[in-house]
């Protein structure tokens, strides 16, 4: 109460931001009953969800868009701070852990620091291009997301060529790479950036065509379909009937993101940062969130196609149904009627109580406060955790959610895990390796599709 | 051929050339097949203050002992010797530092410029007219001076120089700081 | 300054950082060349170009400048640049007294400093014609070995970041940690450990570093095979290193190289054998050699060399005498006139100095050969044909520490 008594000028910084916010919701309040009293509300309500209804497609996609856009740099985020633990985990480091708990904000501070740093142009640079260069690599990534399905229904476009999109869209982070590496006037620079374009394009065919099995099996280009063709048990992905496409596949795809041991555009102990080198602040942080928000769309990419994408690895119903056994723990909310709202009000403050008054017996020097905070805290995780599983179980895109991330996460740890375990190959080495043995061995999965489905096609 | 008597200390044997058959004595050795030497342990320049000399060690498999061949009595204005790259081509840096160190021009060496000092640097700091300006220095007595003296090498430049940041007084191009004995060693501009 | 725009200025001169346009990043030097080699280096040829690696940079180990001329990614040629670590260590050493010295050639092997502090201490008991007591001796062989060992595991990982693998470094550190702060509770310091003393040590051996040193040895060989497991059958890591930068017994011998990439080649010179110091004709040890004079037989030798060193100190302390630590000195050392020179086995070859004195308390002249200076050189001869890549596993190969080659 004492921050509304309080004049304005002796106010903390908490009680200035609640304050507003405080008003804002009073105001809003009365704007809303107002409105539904005189009947103003309904039919501007409805107005929009019919302009919503017409033109469906369209704000689809600014939805999708948007929510791609925020979401690129949190997942860039998680990754960086897994890397980092997972690193230090290989080497028997601790690792960040002064940010936060556990070190977890380290990531997003450093996305901070990057944004308040000096933008630095050197002397001699292409201004232009030098300027652009981050910008079109990092779009590059980004605009791939637009077509990767993470769940049943949720995706950004529904592509009927949507693989060629995303390989058509991901070749021009490298374009960007090169822009960087040319006009930066910085010979590490140029040779990172005619690295990254020897590597990246010559990596790019083994890619392609390690997938054109898997279209020859599914017969389409679009995501979703692919995705639905593996629905089942894990057997039915193409991981297990596409063997060798998937490993030429991830071996590419760890050049493709320019991932240890691939990493020979940025190769610190030779080119210093490759084209990066004379980049900082803010541009440079795009560089490196494109990097990262590459390798998730890549990790993304690999599940979907050969990984299942969003199904779970095991079809648990026939077994269910064998057993006789029925779950039937999808509650609809609905059914409790104004029951609802008394659980909401009612059982959080019930339970946090429940668990605080004994932490708070049993801890005799605990203070009140901290108990509760301890009570609030364990009450939340618990519920949680509840509510995480009723929404598993009662929401199919929850379901492809969580195995579509844990699947994705795993391949990104995999590649963290290469980058603590292997050193680097040599540029020749890295070439002749796509060209002596990657395309062969996709030209020879490629035949072997085609005559096992003309075999099985002609039966 | 020796300039001297061979004398023995410690694990040590020591004998004397001059420079005009410092190549000869050190083929022999090199290449005879009962002496063996292969291994040019050490190359070192030495100023005694009133000739300069260069000190070879060598190690061969035949005897314990290590030889050291001093080849002496170098003029210390124009200090001149063979090189022994043609034997041992690590011999290079060796050198290179001896001349940047001490002047000492060893003919032969393929690429005889400065090594550890800049270009532009004139003096040779580990001659002993070259006196450390600091209160280490051997005659504090005689204050701070600025011994060393950077400027563009001499066939670069067409008027002398002041080297900006350091308050080096101007000198004259190729007068290079060689006077013979230490106390004259003060310098072109303390004598001046 | 004179206001002729023609004159080709100093280097220092602050006005070629402002006014020069860009060609300033060009590293064709702004004089004519000094001698042939120089002026055929800086010729370029079609399609060449000049590419500066250091003296900042990742994986020069130390400020190491080594202009490269390649054409693509092939090197061409090399001219390494020294000298922006010189401080002039002999110098200042003829201008301190013999004491002084110890301290001053400290940092020039800063990886394994107790390697380089010995110089000024052993030439001048060799001109004092000092006995030193046998105790000293062995604790001596004892730091000494330890030290190498330290030395030996940041090699392996400055090779393996050098390839790109990150984890063998911090590997390598935990071992050399322990090393140090053993080393540390020896001397009281961890890196520049001034602990010899002309006539004998600074101080006896004392419980807290022989019980780090029980808990160290009892786990030094496991590690030592743990290190070598995550490299030795890593396929992208011989793959990189074996057949590359390859030495053969004339060549080295030649370049005048000592330690690892000599006895790499098959030569077993190593001047604890060939020419014996201090006990160790009384240890019993091997001299491991390779017959490839690869990168990856300098790894493996490396390897070996850190065994012999466990077993050597295994048996230092079964040996260890009873007595004093420190002959009779004076403070104020009056060095006999002559001349002396001594050399030992530094974990990268033959350190070795020739000292002068004219009798009085200052050395006349003290030389100081460090082994990486010459070993470096060879690098001249095994880059051209490599790719930039190999420039830093061959430079790492050959174990470079700037304190020494600089001086």
């Amino acid at each position: 109460m004492s921050i509304i008594t309080r004049p304005w000028s002796r106010m903390t910084l908490a009680g200035k931001i609640i304050l507003p916010l405080l008003l804002l919701f009073v105001l809003l309040n009365i704007l809303i009953v107002a409105g539904q009293m005189t009947g103003v509300l309904p039919v501007l309500v409805n107005g929009l969800f019919q302009v919503i209804n017409d033109n469906v497609d369209i704000f689809r996609f600014i939805g999708a868009v948007t929510a791609l856009l925020l979401f690129t740099v949190p997942a860039a985020f998680v990754i960086i701070f897994m890397e980092m633990k997972l690193i230090a985990f290989i080497n028997l480091r601790l690792g960040p852990n002064r940010q936060g708990p556990w070190g977890v904000l380290s990531s997003t501070l450093h996305g901070f620091k990057v944004l308040a740093k000096e933008d630095f142009t050197p002397t001699g640079a292409d201004v232009p291009v030098f300027t652009l260069a981050p910008v079109v690599t990092y779009l590059g990534a980004v605009m791939t997301i637009m077509v990767i399905p993470f769940a049943p229904g949720l995706f950004g476009l529904d592509m009927n060529l949507g693989l060629l999109y995303f390989f058509a869209v991901a070749g021009l982070g490298v374009i960007g790479l090169m822009m960087g590496g040319w006009s930066s006037f910085n010979k590490y620079s140029l040779l990172g950036g005619l690295r990254a374009a020897a590597a990246i394009i010559s990596y790019e065919i083994p890619l392609t065509l390690a997938v054109v099995g898997v279209i020859m099996l599914t017969g389409t280009m679009s995501l979703n379909a692919i995705v639905l063709r593996q629905s089942g048990s894990f057997i039915d992905w193409f991981a297990f009937q596409q063997p060798l496409a998937f490993i030429i596949f991830f071996i590419a795809a760890t050049a493709e993101g320019g991932r240890t041991p691939f990493d020979l555009t940025e190769a610190d102990s030779e080119i210093v940062a490759g084209f990066a080198t004379e980049y900082s602040g803010m541009r440079f942080g795009f560089f490196f969130f494109a990097e990262y928000v590459n390798l998730f769309i890549l990790s993304a990419l690999m599940v979907t196609l050969f990984l299942g994408g969003w199904n779970a690895p095991l079809d648990i119903q026939p077994l269910l149904d064998w057993l006789h056994i029925t779950v039937n723990s999808a509650i609809d909310p609905g059914s409790l009627g104004i029951g609802l709202l008394w659980i909401i009000l009612l059982v959080p403050p019930l339970a946090i109580l429940a668990v605080t008054l004994p932490i708070w017996m049993i801890k005799s020097k605990w203070s009140f406060l901290k108990a509760f905070i301890v009570g609030f805290v364990i009450v939340n995780v618990i519920g949680g955790a509840i509510l995480a599983v009723w929404a598993y179980i009662t929401f199919p895109f929850v379901a492809g959610l969580f195995w579509f991330f844990g699947k994705a996460f795993t391949m990104v740890a995999l590649f963290v895990i290469m980058r603590g375990t292997l050193p680097r190959v040599r540029i020749d080495e890295l070439m002749g390796f796509a060209w002596k043995w990657l395309i062969p061995a996709a030209l020879l999965n490629l035949f072997v599709t085609a005559g096992a489905l003309l075999v099985l096609q002609a039966r | 051929m020796l300039a001297g008597p061979v004398t023995a200390r410690h694990d040590t044997t020591e004998i004397r050339v001059t420079p005009e058959h410092l190549t000869d004595v050190m083929t022999a050795l090199h290449d005879q097949p009962e002496l063996r030497f292969l291994i040019l342990s050490d190359l070192a320049g030495v100023d005694t203050g009133t000739v300069m000399q260069v000190v070879y060690h060598l190690w061969s498999d035949a005897t314990p002992d290590w030889l050291r061949v001093i080849c002496g009595d170098l003029l210390r204005d124009d200090p001149r010797i063979p090189s022994v790259t043609f034997l041992w081509n690590g011999a290079e840096w060796a050198e290179r530092e001896a001349y940047d160190m001490f002047g000492i021009i060893f003919e032969g060496n393929r690429d005889l410029r400065r090594i550890y000092m800049s270009p532009d640097y004139q003096s040779f700091p580990l001659r002993k007219d070259f006196l450390l300006p600091d209160d280490s220095s051997r005659s504090p007595g005689m204050g701070i001076r600025h011994m060393e003296q950077a400027a563009p090498p001499a066939e670069t430049r067409s008027a002398p120089t002041l080297r900006r940041g350091t308050g080096a007084a101007t000198i004259a191009p190729g007068d290079a700081p060689t006077t013979a004995t230490l106390p004259a060693a003060i310098g072109p501009e303390a004598s001046a | 300054m004179t206001a002729d725009p023609t004159l080709v200025r100093s280097l220092d001169d602050p006005d070629l950082m402002v006014q020069t346009p860009a060609t300033i990043y060009d590293a064709i030097p702004p004089y004519p060349p000094r001698t042939e080699r120089e002026a055929e280096f800086y010729a370029m040829g079609d399609g060449e170009m000049l590419i500066n690696i250091g003296p900042q940079h990742p994986s020069t180990h130390g400020v190491l400048r080594v202009v490269l001329k390649i054409d693509g990614e092939r090197v061409v040629d090399l001219d390494p640049v020294l000298g922006y670590l010189h401080r002039g260590v002999e110098k200042i050493c003829e201008n301190g007294d013999w004491h002084h010295a110890i301290s001053n050639c400290d940092p020039l092997e800063y990886i394994a400093s107790m390697f380089s502090e010995a110089m000024p201490v052993l030439v001048a008991e060799k001109l004092l014609d000092l006995e030193v007591p046998r105790r000293a001796e062995y604790i001596r062989v004892l730091a000494w070995e330890l030290n190498r060992i330290a030395s030996h595991m940041l090699f392996i990982g400055w090779l393996a970041l050098d390839l790109g693998g990150l984890t063998p470094i911090l590997y390598g550190f935990i071992e050399r940690d322990e090393i140090v702060e053993m080393l540390a509770a020896l001397t009281g310091q961890r890196l520049l450990f001034n602990y010899l003393r002309i006539g004998g040590v600074n101080g006896d051996l004392n419980h807290e570093f022989l019980s780090r040193l029980g808990d160290w040895m009892s786990h030094a060989l496991k590690r030592a095979d743990d290190e070598s497991k995550l490299l030795n059958s890593n396929e992208i890591f011989v793959h990189r290193t074996r057949g590359l930068g390859v030495i053969d017994r004339d060549m080295a011998r030649r370049t005048c190289l000592t330690g690892p990439p000599l006895r790499a080649t098959g030569i077993p010179y190593d001047v604890r054998r060939a020419h014996p110091y201090s006990v160790y004709p009384e240890l019993e040890f091997d001299i491991p050699t390779r017959e490839e004079g690869d990168s990856y037989a300098r790894y493996l030798l490396h390897l070996d060399e850190i065994k012999q060193s466990i077993h050597i100190i295994d048996q230092v302390l079964g040996k260890m005498p009873d007595g004093p630590v420190m002959a009779k000195v004076p403070r104020l050392l009056r060095v006999p006139p002559g001349r002396a020179y001594i050399a030992i086995e530094s974990p990268r070859g033959q350190y070795s100095c020739f000292g002068m004195s004219d009798g009085s308390d200052q050395p006349f002249r003290l030389r100081i050969h460090d082994p990486s200076y010459f070993n470096l050189q060879a690098v001249g001869l095994l880059m051209p044909g490599h790719l930039i890549a190999d420039t830093m596993a061959i430079m790492a190969s050959l174990d470079p520490i700037m304190g020494g080659i600089d001086k």
